[in-house]
């Protein structure tokens, strides 16, 4: 057995980005399926809980132990193989869980992968790969240094997926070590439920079969809260975005996409948030006119994150442009495609613009990479500032985290829910900043509490919040998962009693409650 | 008022590699940018043209293909380019491209009142084309500026040094050089971008701008190139092993006296 106590040297791993300490009696290190599978087995036969780990970037507490054993997956970061679909003729590339995003795409752009284990299949198709021009794999959460694992078993997303939607599209096929150490393979398109009811065969030859629960699904575009649940689904989708509570997956085969031959960022700065929020859905509507499906992301930045940007001139940010006193939100647009229907689509964003009486200076343009980083590191700078911030206050209130949304909405809601957002901190004279991926309806409020009493203000404003977004038919999280902090949240969205059935649901896989405890459905 | 600002098209040496067989550039797949500094004195220009309402010229002399660093200034705001591009400037060094330049600045239909460069570029590094051109246009210069001011005919200008810095005036017309510390330069509007694209690029050649054939290209140019070879490769210094932490560090004291480094 692999398993070590939990001693001093092991201490980071009590924790994850939510900066929650959990608590453990040990831990393990797998490199291998069957090393997972011999853990799992020991752990069913003492009844040992156990909380399996990617890189621990999430900001939910998902990779946080309540006790038991940790199983850490890091080890396990093998490209395994390639394969190039002959029937869509695109690539799929199958990886181990522990591999980093940032690790993932290094190799994709380099093209050099480690083939020492690799079939003759794989190998052909790395050469096939090699004529076909860049290839990438679409899924960006900001944070690069996720694992692969994390991402699936959240369901990941980022700016991006406003176009290529979220992990869940671009994972294949699965591998998942369940009860008792037993393995289901699955590849997306064999097995579908059947009227709500499944049954699915484990390579030991254990049959799992139950009843999915009902209940309406958010009427969202992204959703990152709980089981994906649908009477005629894909049964690889019920254990993306389960957050291992049904197992822990060991394998993911994953779609790679050619990459696109020009990327534009368009940054356009609006002097209210209101006009923004309009400007935004004009954009949105823009897409698909004239045949172009050429938008790949749209975001948007309040007034208090531009003013954030004002002030860290110099902190490391010295290559950001001069930001005008009259501009008080800003909205970035990325076009993916071919260089003479992005410049039409441009000519529609131009014309959006004059619409609402915007000048030239008001829009900045990046087409070529120099330029893009510049806009990245413009975009990455508000959460990060919003960290620095946060850890600055924590020294005098050891208490304070920060205080972070993460739902999404319908589109005829968005407006009604950046109006909600906006009245409700003025009101409360809390410091926020708001961004994030409003092409989806969905941004991150993001609340700096100042001392305790703010923080505890700043929870109700939340929980009022997420209130009203579920009454609208939007999700508690869209893309950062619920883990254990926002399982209150997952209770109020999707009820007490259904929740009752997504119990019964993973009773299936996990008779005994062992895998991920607290994840989804609290402690 | 009218601002002229002289760039150069180098490669991006931040993406440069170096074949470690020959020591030679791999100048295969380098994308070519505006050099640094001259950004910051398109941008120095820019700022000038929105407080006092100046045209914006931007000059360069290089191959055809210089024309895109040309674009990316309309991108950015600038009013006119001009390309100086002809198989006679081929091979210029700093004496006859600063020649150039100034027979270029010189057949500008309007005279500039300020002329602006980078404090040098990033291949050559040489500092010198900016107060070159100054020395054929018979202007005075003031190089290494951080910032600028101009009220009426009157630049109020602070030059850097490495201990501090001083407050000049001058009367224009004048030649500046900027360091980056200036400001920071301005993305491309979209708009920008989109005329740049559409945009006429005016190109002169040696004739036209009534340059000597004498004074251009290889021929003008004093400057010979013996050779080009990289600097020997730092030895890596002492290593020292194998023994206790305390020893270890008397010996590191011992040899940082030695060296009257202590």
């Amino acid at each position: 057995m692999f398993i070590q106590g939990l001693t001093d040297e092991y201490v980071d791993y009590l924790k994850d980005e939510s900066r929650l300490i959990g608590y453990a009696e040990g831990i393990c290190f797998p490199e291998s399926e069957a090393q997972v599978q011999e853990v799992v087995r020991g752990a069913w036969q003492k009844d040992m809980p156990l909380t399996f780990q990617g890189a621990r970037t999430g900001i939910t507490a998902g990779a946080v132990p309540k006790g038991g054993w940790i199983l850490n997956l890091s080890r396990m970061n093998r490209i395994r193989a390639l394969r190039l679909d002959e029937a869509v003729g695109a690539f799929r590339l199958t990886v181990e869980p522990g591999i980093l995003l940032c690790d993932l795409q290094r190799r994709l752009e380099e093209t050099a992968f480690d083939t020492a284990d690799w079939d003759e299949e794989s190998l052909k198709a790395l050469a096939r790969f090699r004529e076909s021009g860049p290839h990438f794999f679409s899924p960006d959460p900001t944070e690069t240094t996720a694992s692969l694992g994390g991402m699936a078993a959240c369901n990941a997303s980022g700016a991006r997926s406003f176009r290529y939607q979220s992990m869940r599209a671009h994972v294949r096929g699965l591998r998942v070590v369940t009860q008792r150490g037993e393995v289901l393979s699955m590849r997306r398109g064999e097995l579908v439920a059947d009227h709500g009811e499944f049954s699915m065969h484990s390579e030991q030859g254990t049959v799992f079969t139950g009843r999915l629960p009902g209940g309406v699904p958010p009427k969202v575009s992204k959703c990152a809260a709980g089981y994906f649940l649908d009477p005629s689904m894909d049964l690889t989708d019920l254990f993306i975005g389960a957050e291992g509570t049904l197992g822990v997956i060991t394998e993911i085969t994953v779609g790679l996409l050619p990459l696109p031959k020009t990327i534009w960022g368009v940054m356009i700065f609006l002097p209210e948030e209101s006009a923004a929020w309009r400007f935004i859905q004009e954009v949105r509507a823009l897409q698909g006119k004239g045949g172009a499906d050429l938008l790949a992301a749209v975001e948007y930045f309040d007034g208090s994150a531009l003013n954030l940007l004002r002030g860290i001139h110099g902190g490391g940010m010295d290559d950001l442009p001069v930001l005008k006193e009259r501009w008080n939100s800003a909205v970035y647009v990325e076009y993916h495609g071919e260089e003479e229907p992005l410049e039409q689509a441009l000519e529609e964003l131009c014309g959006c613009m004059e619409r609402y009486g915007l000048q030239d200076e008001d829009a900045w343009i990046a087409d070529h990479p120099r330029e893009r980083e510049r806009m990245r590191l413009f975009r990455h700078a508000v959460p990060e500032t919003v960290n620095g911030l946060i850890a600055e206050r924590k020294k005098m209130h050891p208490g304070l985290t920060k205080l972070g949304t993460d739902m999404a909405v319908p589109d005829e809601r968005l407006e009604e829910m950046m109006r909600m957002y906006r009245e409700d901190l003025n009101r409360s004279g809390l410091e926020s900043v708001i961004f994030g991926h409003i092409g989806n309806n969905h941004v991150h409020v993001n609340i700096i509490p100042r001392d305790p009493g703010e923080y505890e203000a700043g929870k109700r404003l939340y929980l009022n919040w997420a209130a009203r977004v579920v009454d609208w038919g939007g999700t508690v999280s869209a893309e950062h998962g619920i883990g254990k902090l926002k399982a209150p949240f997952l209770k109020l969205m999707v009820g007490e009693s259904e929740l009752r059935e997504w119990m019964a649901l993973k009773r299936v896989f996990d008779p005994k409650e062992l895998f991920n405890p607290g994840n989804l459905f609290g402690v | 008022m009218h601002i002229v600002v002289c760039i150069k098209q180098v490669p991006d040496t931040s993406d440069v590699k170096i074949n470690p067989e020959t020591n030679t550039l791999i100048r295969e797949g380098v994308v070519s940018i505006i050099n640094p500094f001259d950004e910051n004195a398109v941008e120095a220009a820019l700022v000038l043209k929105e407080k006092l309402g100046a045209k914006v010229t931007v000059m360069t002399m290089g191959p055809p293909q210089a024309e895109s660093a040309l674009r990316e200034t309309i991108a950015l705001g600038v009013d006119d380019v001009v390309l100086l591009s002809d198989r006679a400037f081929a091979g210029s060094d700093t004496w006859a491209t600063s020649y150039a330049l100034g027979k270029g600045i010189a057949h500008l239909e309007e005279r500039p009142d300020l002329i602006l460069f980078g404090k040098q570029a990033i291949d050559g590094d040489t500092a010198q084309v900016g107060p070159g051109v100054a020395e054929f246009l018979n202007l005075p210069i003031i190089t290494y500026v951080r910032k600028v001011e101009v009220e009426g005919q009157l630049a109020k200008v602070e030059r850097v040094f490495e201990d501090g810095y001083e407050r000049m005036e001058a009367e224009l017309p004048l030649v500046l050089t900027v360091l980056k510390e200036m400001n920071v330069p301005r993305m491309a509007s979209l708009r920008g971008r989109m005329k740049a694209k559409k945009a006429e690029i005016k190109k002169w050649t040696a004739a036209e701008i009534g340059a000597d054939p004498e004074n251009t290209g290889l021929a003008g140019s004093p400057t010979k190139v013996v050779k080009i070879f990289s600097p020997p490769k730092k030895v890596g210094g002492i290593k020292i092993e194998g023994t206790a932490a305390l020893d270890a560090a008397r010996t590191v004291v011992g040899k940082l006296k030695e060296q009257k480094v202590i």
